[in-house]
């Protein structure tokens, strides 16, 4: 695998990766050109003693050989009467080599949908992926940021313009399967809060949990 | 493009509308033994004065709770106190016991009330149309009973809140002239969005869309707002936004530093008392 030179023209990306997703990093290393992967997420943002569970479902395919697209829908929002669909595009900079990570970006957007008022709110998003491929092992460190060119409707000025994440995940890739785990700190820049109930936090901020997913891969 | 209006109508076909908010009520069972037992011997209640009542609202039964003499309702000051968030009024009648006390013994009439699916009430409270309906059932009793709305008082604790603000805002059968908001929310959007850190409207889980700011700025009559510095289910700042737009007769904060939604119990009952009393005679 040979991606495009490092583009060092790509700093923005990395320094809008530290910004977050509810939802899980899909695409670490892009498929291989032509490739289809289908398969389900499920995150699992802890709450109380337990874990909230959001059941998400994916596709992505291999454009070239360094570019994967990906769309994505959460039927958990969709159980409380909400669309909520993500798309993008994965783009490798560089593979691994040895001890030697390779990179990654990503971009892309997300919609939520009010199925009870049409109420839209759309957050693009951005992210950086570091990764260490050895075979079917991928490990991997993210930073991702969603971005709230809404957040002026937050109310009393509450609202944030940008909403990070950082995780670190392991997947395991074989021609017909993959398997993910990663853990996520979620929103870090802003105490996360449920009336009577305990978000567990980082220093008082965000919230974080396990994401997992599986995938078939075409 | 067409591909995605398909895919977007299509989503919006298989969302169904479970709403969050049923979850984030915390009806349970209630006993409703409301015993001396299990009060201060300041704020006992004499046995006849205890009395449990049920109304009718739409198609479910509320249970309630007025401590005093009928004949109260007729001639005297009555509290009206809207409860938290707890499985029945079971948990918060050493609460209306002190108020029933305030001043001496038996001073004033106390009413109280479980919502759908709290305690022994049918049901289940799934918006504000719901809670405005029991609400209405349990006002109806009084007025049936005599009470007028320069004698009524509500006390609105936490999750008391929600039905309390529509009523001050007009809604109430027996005008709201003075309202007590004892560590209130602010709006369903705040809860959002402090749950989310996004600018998402609660229309994305819930119809319950309240929203206490502008019902305070609808309410002309008087407001007292206690709160704690701490509270972690009912943040202050938010709540401090949404009381503050209050433009009503008469308005007076009491907000407490190093203390949390427990109000009643961080500060201690003279505190508690010699504020909500000193509103009362206002």
């Amino acid at each position: 695998m040979s991606y495009k030179p490092f583009m060092k023209k790509s700093i923005w990306v990395i320094l809008a990766a530290f910004v977050a997703g509810c939802t899980p990093t899909k695409i670490v290393v892009p498929l291989e050109e032509g490739q289809v992967q289908v398969g389900a997420t499920l995150g699992r943002p802890k709450i109380n003693s337990g874990s909230l569970p959001l059941l998400g479902i994916y596709a992505a395919k291999g454009m070239s050989e360094s570019t994967t697209a990906y769309g994505a829908a959460q039927l958990s929002s969709a159980l409380f009467g909400a669309i909520q669909l993500d798309g993008g595009v994965v783009k490798g900079l560089r593979p691994s080599q040895g001890f030697t990570p390779g990179f990654s970006y990503s971009y892309g957007g997300n919609v939520f949908v009010s199925a009870r008022d049409y109420a839209v709110r759309v957050y693009p998003e951005a992210g950086a992926n570091m990764f260490w491929q050895k075979g079917p092992h991928i490990l991997n460190v993210s930073a991702n940021s969603w971005v709230d060119p809404t957040w002026f409707l937050a109310e009393y000025g509450r609202g944030q313009i940008l909403a990070p994440s950082l995780g670190a995940g392991y997947r395991l890739r074989y021609k017909w399967l993959e398997v993910q785990a990663e853990y996520k700190i979620i929103n870090p820049t802003r105490e996360i809060h449920v009336p009577q109930a305990y978000v567990p936090s980082t220093l008082g901020l965000g919230g974080r949990g396990f994401y997992w997913g599986a995938a078939i891969n075409f | 493009m067409k591909k995605t209006l398909y895919i977007i109508t299509l989503c919006l076909g298989i969302a169904s509308c479970a709403d969050i908010g049923s979850a984030m009520f915390f009806g349970g069972s209630g006993e409703y033994n409301f015993s001396n037992a299990d009060l201060d011997t300041a704020y006992h209640i004499d046995e006849e004065k205890i009395h449990l009542f049920t109304v009718p609202s739409e198609d479910d039964t509320i249970h309630g709770l007025f401590l005093g003499d009928f004949s109260q309702i007729e001639n005297d000051t009555i509290i009206v106190y809207l409860h938290g968030n707890g499985p029945s009024m079971d948990g918060f009648w050493s609460t209306v016991a002190v108020l029933a006390n305030i001043g001496h013994q038996h001073r004033y009439g106390v009413v109280m009330y479980d919502y759908r699916g709290f305690g022994k009430s049918t049901g289940a409270t799934q918006n504000a149309a719901t809670m405005a309906a029991d609400y209405d059932a349990v006002l109806l009793w009084l007025e049936d009973r005599g009470l007028t709305s320069d004698r009524m008082v509500v006390f609105a604790n936490s999750l008391g809140s929600l039905p309390a603000g529509p009523a001050a805002a007009g809604g109430s059968r027996i005008t709201v002239e003075k309202l007590v908001m004892e560590v209130p929310q602010s709006s369903a959007d705040v809860i959002m969005q402090n749950a989310t850190g996004l600018s998402l409207p609660s229309s994305m889980i819930t119809e319950y869309n309240f929203d206490l700011g502008q019902d305070m700025e609808n309410y002309p009559g008087e407001l007292l707002w206690m709160h704690a510095e701490e509270d972690n289910v009912a943040p202050v700042e938010t709540a401090r936004s949404a009381m503050r737009r209050h433009e009503g007769s008469y308005y007076r904060e009491e907000v407490y530093p190093n203390v949390g939604h427990g109000l009643r119990w961080d500060i201690g009952n003279e505190e508690w008392t010699r504020v909500i009393h000193e509103f009362i005679l206002n």
